[in-house]
């Protein structure tokens, strides 16, 4: 593209929506256009998050390896083979980064949710001052007692429940607008164990 | 518990406690465009560096200087940070040792340079705080740059 095509052509992935999207943004980030780098992130930093919370990891280390897997995307921009892939190559790596902060931290102890729920940190998730009712308390709890691989499954489908985030769907093969039989399976392991916290 | 709630109306409940109770800390977007807002890249060879989990709890990292340690592959730094009144000053031990680039980059505040003498030692005064990131060369090469992740200073 000559210097005058591209001035003409102002941000190609401005108008696009979804994998289209982050394909273009990826091309044009390889180019050098750090505003579209810059815009994948903006897009799909909350994906990351979710997928590392969804793993385990507390907020303070989970945003360690939101840092950390940006980075290496930076360094991965040129070798990634499929840009249309990309929230699918982020969630596999955020999973694998994830994994190795936890190994790592076994060594330490491991304070179990009820003690930590009641330890004072400086962590500022607004946890404790947003659960209004005991519903919403037991309901959370009964979340955080599920498996990684539920509450990442939920978490996800959040997500990709907004427009923008069509991408996550596809990359975690979820058809529109149709229940998984594994997301069912993960609501129905949620009510078991919120029926269970609520009759001790 | 409502146990005839469909799954619709669980998984929106579930939707609304995430969004709620879990969302993105603020700043997380603008402090990771800042961490990967590096010039120069070609022909470099960057590795991402970990920060060593030292907290007895999560979270009190942040605004509280210390000694932090981060590494990657053969390469740890361990980096002492002192208040020296709005200022700090950052005394560095890297090891394996050697006249290592080192680069504190500070949101808002430009970077500063110095370089690790034989012994692996380096000293920074005078930093600003905020949001920051280290960038080590390693033998003051372009080529192996080792970056992490922000910690706010």
């Amino acid at each position: 593209m000559t210097e005058l095509q591209a001035a003409s052509v102002v941000k190609p992935w401005a108008e696009l929506e979804g994998r289209d999207r982050h394909a273009a943004c990826m091309l044009a980030a390889r180019d050098g256009d750090k505003e579209a780098f810059d815009a994948l992130i903006a897009d799909l930093a909350p994906l990351v998050w979710h997928v590392a919370r969804g793993s385990g990891l507390d907020r303070t280390s989970a945003e360690d390896v939101v840092q950390t897997v940006w980075l290496a995307l930076l360094r991965h921009l040129h070798r990634l083979t499929e840009p249309r892939a990309l929230a699918g190559w982020l969630i596999t790596t955020t999973r694998r980064e994830a994994n190795r902060v936890q190994h790592r931290s076994t060594g330490q102890v491991e304070l179990s949710p009820e003690v930590a729920e009641q330890t004072p940190t400086a962590d500022p998730s607004p946890e404790h001052e947003v659960l209004r009712t005991e519903r919403d308390r037991a309901l959370w709890s009964a979340f955080h007692k599920l498996s990684q691989r539920c509450q990442e499954l939920l978490r996800l489908t959040v997500l990709a429940g907004r427009a923008e985030y069509r991408a996550v769907a596809e990359a975690l093969h979820m058809p529109h607008g149709s229940i998984g039989p594994t997301r069912g399976r993960c609501l129905n392991n949620l009510r078991s164990l919120y029926n269970g916290d609520s009759g001790s | 518990m409502r146990t005839n709630q469909s799954d619709d109306e669980l998984m929106a409940e579930v939707a609304r406690l995430v969004n709620e109770l879990d969302p993105p800390p603020p700043g997380l977007v603008e402090r990771t465009q800042f961490a990967v807002a590096l010039d120069d890249l070609d022909n470099v060879e960057l590795e991402v560096a970990r920060w060593a989990d030292t907290r007895p709890l999560a979270g009190v990292r942040g605004g509280l200087p210390g000694t932090i340690t981060f590494f990657v592959g053969d390469l740890t730094v361990m980096v002492n940070v002192t208040r020296t009144g709005e200022r700090q000053r950052i005394d560095g031990w890297l090891v394996p040792a050697g006249a290592h680039g080192v680069e504190v980059r500070v949101a808002d505040h430009g970077s500063t340079v110095t370089t690790a003498d034989e012994g692996g030692r380096f000293v920074l005064t005078e930093v600003p705080r905020g949001t920051t990131q280290l960038l080590v060369r390693m033998n003051a090469e372009q080529s192996r740059t080792v970056v992490t992740p922000t910690v706010d200073l």
